[in-house]
């Protein structure tokens, strides 16, 4: 357990082990996005923006569940990082069908800003048929769009790991994988009360807050 | 390089229902062999010595993997054989199943001392259900006979997930949850089958450990190339006049397969490893199978001159996406993304920038994805451009023509 | 269908046995009762959301009612080199269904499946757990025939 020494981005520093990359490179103030991780959640490893770069590795590697291991080099911003992030971000953007552009919540959507911050235009890709569902209202603590959800598995985390409920799961799969409670039942308030913990976890309003939503509704007439 | 059989040697000559008559082949002399004479590090560094790589795709030393296992510090060990076999063109393992699973058992039977696990899984996929009593009688069989007195093993059957395939995925599938990736570290070797240290390798991998325990490791490094010892089992179909199973040794050229042994005529290109294989243009036939060439999973499928590249590989996309576990992001979109551009190039609705844009989605599933099947499904997209790019370019040539004319026409 | 779980045993089951009593419902129900999942998740302590996740994962299970004889036609290259594409015709033509549904007479369900490891004997296809090989849309008939 003693400490390890690695490189991020040319600086020399030196952790604690066993540490993962995001861990060590957010100690010591260096930016790596993420969309899937929560640092109070164990790791999903799924939505691949903290991609980094790591010299000798095949691939790139997740920053949010690859552990450091002693004189790693890890470069976080290197051209082929950023361009295989932005790729990811458009690949998000392309089959979401969310009313994001009029949404007064797109504001606080981490994929809307994360696609700001990498500056992604319009999405370059087409799916055929892109996720739409119809937005349920019908839990008062919980309002649910699924067509904003990005299957970053979040929500699925934190009703199982903070509010130890297991309400959310993932059904079906590949691009027909769906955020479902019960047997893709609806989202009504006989299955959620009222922790909401996923709606707080949630990056981009597919799962959201009634009374928050209200407010800042108002707010904004 | 001619046709040699190390794996498929007893194939044909056994009755697959009758254990003895694999016993007088000298079927079991290795189990014994290993367990009267041999410790478990003695095992080990035999496999070792061969340098044996792992069958199923990805080519790992099974020594220097058995011996990880072998020395993790933990009493419940696995051993799971994959037998799910479900890269497209590939049906070796059906073969080697049905004809000869006694050789399989013996493989099964040393490893799992070798490493020190109890129970050992075979994992059957569900479109081989036809296999399971053929396979359940054997076990029976092999029991009787008192082969099996320091390992339990047990068939898991699939439920049809190409995804289960990929170790991390089968475990879960054993576990009985989804059949969904995991990531890496931590690694089977330390944390696998219910969290216990576990070693998955192939039915062609096992059914090559008792031929290396009795002739010995230095005797099976003399077959085959520098970083490919022994032979390959290959599944090959397409275009040819003789589908079907052919073990060769490591290094012999594509051509000897595909040409004299299964008889394919105009060749136009040859795709070597399943839908995410390495796809090779005709001029390229003396390419040698081995690892350091081109192998996976030794499934191999023969275009002919009528076939259009772009829609063979659109095919190839197809199946990728439907098998997609769903969970990492560059897979699950991007092979999806990629299909969507293989349908307009095929209805002549294709775009210059398809082609740019295909590049770009296969750097970001290579470099990205969680697991193999999003890491190597834009193998063939990427060996396409390459050697048949006049095919991507002729399709979006005539996408603009066909824009240009009035509605009516068009 | 009121209580699925009665014809098989839910008794000393752990989460590893969930893929195995699934694979018996599929084969006892024709698909995943909700009952049925109801009572596994119960059974073994599970969430049902998560029992939906498995049954709603792998090819051969359904969360849907299927017919008595499943038709799996494999959809991928080597049976699509060897003109898979006739023999899906054919096998429409034959039940009048398109891949997806069920006769109305719940004798037949038809699939576009992924490879199925017969691309030897292509273009094949799964009745159930029989296969099926060297396929002629003149063979079709004669097949489904033995399935009634």
């Amino acid at each position: 357990m003693g400490n390890i020494t690695v490189t991020i981005n040319g600086t020399e520093i030196s952790v604690p082990d066993p540490m993962t990359i995001l861990e060590a490179a957010t100690q010591n103030n260096i930016d790596i996005p993420t969309l899937c991780h929560q640092p109070d959640l164990t790791p999903n490893g799924v939505c691949r923006i903290c991609v980094v770069e790591v010299e000798g590795a095949r691939t790139l590697v997740a920053a949010c569940h690859t552990p450091l291991t002693d004189g790693m080099v890890i470069h976080t911003r290197s051209p082929k990082v950023l361009s295989v992030r932005k790729t990811i971000v458009e690949l998000l953007l392309t089959a979401h069908t969310g009313t994001c552009v009029n949404d007064v919540n797109a504001a606080n959507c981490a994929l809307h800003k994360l696609a700001s911050d990498l500056e992604v235009g319009e999405p370059r890709f087409h799916v055929q048929k892109p996720r739409f569902y119809a937005p349920e209202e019908s839990n008062p603590y919980v309002t649910r769009d699924l067509s904003k959800c990005i299957l970053c598995f979040k929500c699925v985390k934190a009703c199982d790991e903070i509010a130890g409920k297991g309400v959310l799961s993932v059904g079906y799969r590949g691009f027909e994988s769906k955020i479902i409670t019960g047997c893709d039942d609806a989202l009504t308030h006989d299955i959620c009360k009222d922790c909401i913990v996923c709606a707080d976890a949630c990056p981009t309003g597919a799962l959201s807050r009634p009374d928050l939503l209200d407010k800042k509704q108002k707010g904004a007439v | 390089m001619p046709e040699k059989q190390i794996v498929s040697m007893n194939c044909g000559k056994i009755d697959p229902d009758n254990i003895d008559t694999h016993i007088d082949q000298g079927g079991f002399k290795a189990l014994q062999k290993s367990l009267e004479k041999m410790t478990p590090e003695d095992i080990i560094n035999e496999i070792k010595t061969s340098e044996l790589k792992g069958r199923g795709g990805a080519g790992f030393l099974c020594g220097t993997k058995w011996e990880l296992a072998r020395k993790a510090g933990e009493n419940q060990k696995y051993l799971i054989c994959n037998a799910d076999e479900s890269e497209v063109g590939t049906f070796k393992d059906r073969h080697l199943l049905a004809k000869d699973p006694f050789t399989l058992i013996e493989g099964i039977a040393i490893t799992a001392y070798a490493i020190g696990a109890q129970t050992a899984f075979i994992y059957l996929r569900a479109e081989y259900h036809f296999l399971l009593d053929l396979l359940t009688n054997a076990i029976e069989q092999a029991k009787e006979k008192g082969f099996l007195k320091h390992l339990a093993v047990q068939i898991r059957e699939g439920a049809g997930a190409y995804i289960c395939g990929e170790e991390s995925a089968l475990m879960n599938s054993i576990e009985g949850r989804r059949g969904e990736s995991r990531y890496k570290p931590p690694f089977p070797t330390e944390k696998g089958l219910f969290d216990k240290p576990t070693i998955i390798n192939n039915v062609e991998t096992l059914m090559n450990v008792p031929q290396i325990i009795l002739n010995g490791g230095e005797w099976f490094k003399t077959i085959g190339t520098g970083n490919s010892r022994g032979t390959k089992v290959f599944s090959i179909s397409g275009d040819v006049e003789k589908p079907g199973v052919y073990e060769l040794e490591m290094g012999s050229p594509v051509k000897e397969l595909v040409v004299t042994l299964a008889g394919a005529k105009n060749i136009k290109a040859v795709q070597v490893g399943g839908a995410s294989g390495s796809i090779i243009p005709f001029d390229q036939l003396d390419t040698p199978l081995s690892f350091e060439t081109l192998l996976g999973s030794g499934g191999v499928i023969v275009f002919n001159n009528e076939r259009d590249i772009t829609d063979m590989v659109h095919q190839s996309m197809i199946f990728l996406s439907e098998e997609s576990c769903g969970k990492c992001t560059p897979c699950r979109e991007g092979t999806e993304v990629m299909i969507e551009i293989f349908r307009r190039l095929e209805i002549g609705e294709g775009v210059p920038e398809d082609m740019e844009n295909l590049e770009a989605l296969s750097e970001a599933m290579m470099l990205s994805s969680l697991c193999g099947l999003g890491q190597a499904a834009p193998i063939p997209v990427l060996d396409s451009l390459k050697y048949f790019r006049s095919e991507y370019e002729d399709r979006i040539e005539k996408s603009q023509i066909l824009r240009r004319l009035p509605r009516s026409i068009a | 269908m009121e209580r699925a779980s009665q014809d098989i045993s839910l008794s000393d089951k752990k989460r590893e046995d969930l893929l195995m009593l699934l694979k018996s419902a599929q084969a006892e129900y024709r698909h995943i009762p909700r009952a049925f999942i109801v009572d596994t998740a119960k059974a073994l302590g599970l969430p049902e959301n998560q029992v939906f996740g498995v049954a709603s994962f792998y090819a051969f299970l359904s969360v849907e009612p299927l017919g008595k004889h499943v038709i799996r036609i494999c959809q991928n290259l080597p049976c699509y080199l060897k003109n898979s594409r006739m023999i899906i015709d054919s096998v429409k033509k034959k039940i009048g269904i398109i891949p997806g549904e069920t006769t109305p007479d719940g004798r037949f369900s038809l699939e576009l499946v992924s490879c199925i490891g017969a691309c030897d004997v292509a273009p094949a296809m799964l009745v159930n757990h029989d296969v099926h090989g060297n396929l002629t849309p003149q063979r079709i008939s004669e097949i489904l025939n033995t399935y009634d």
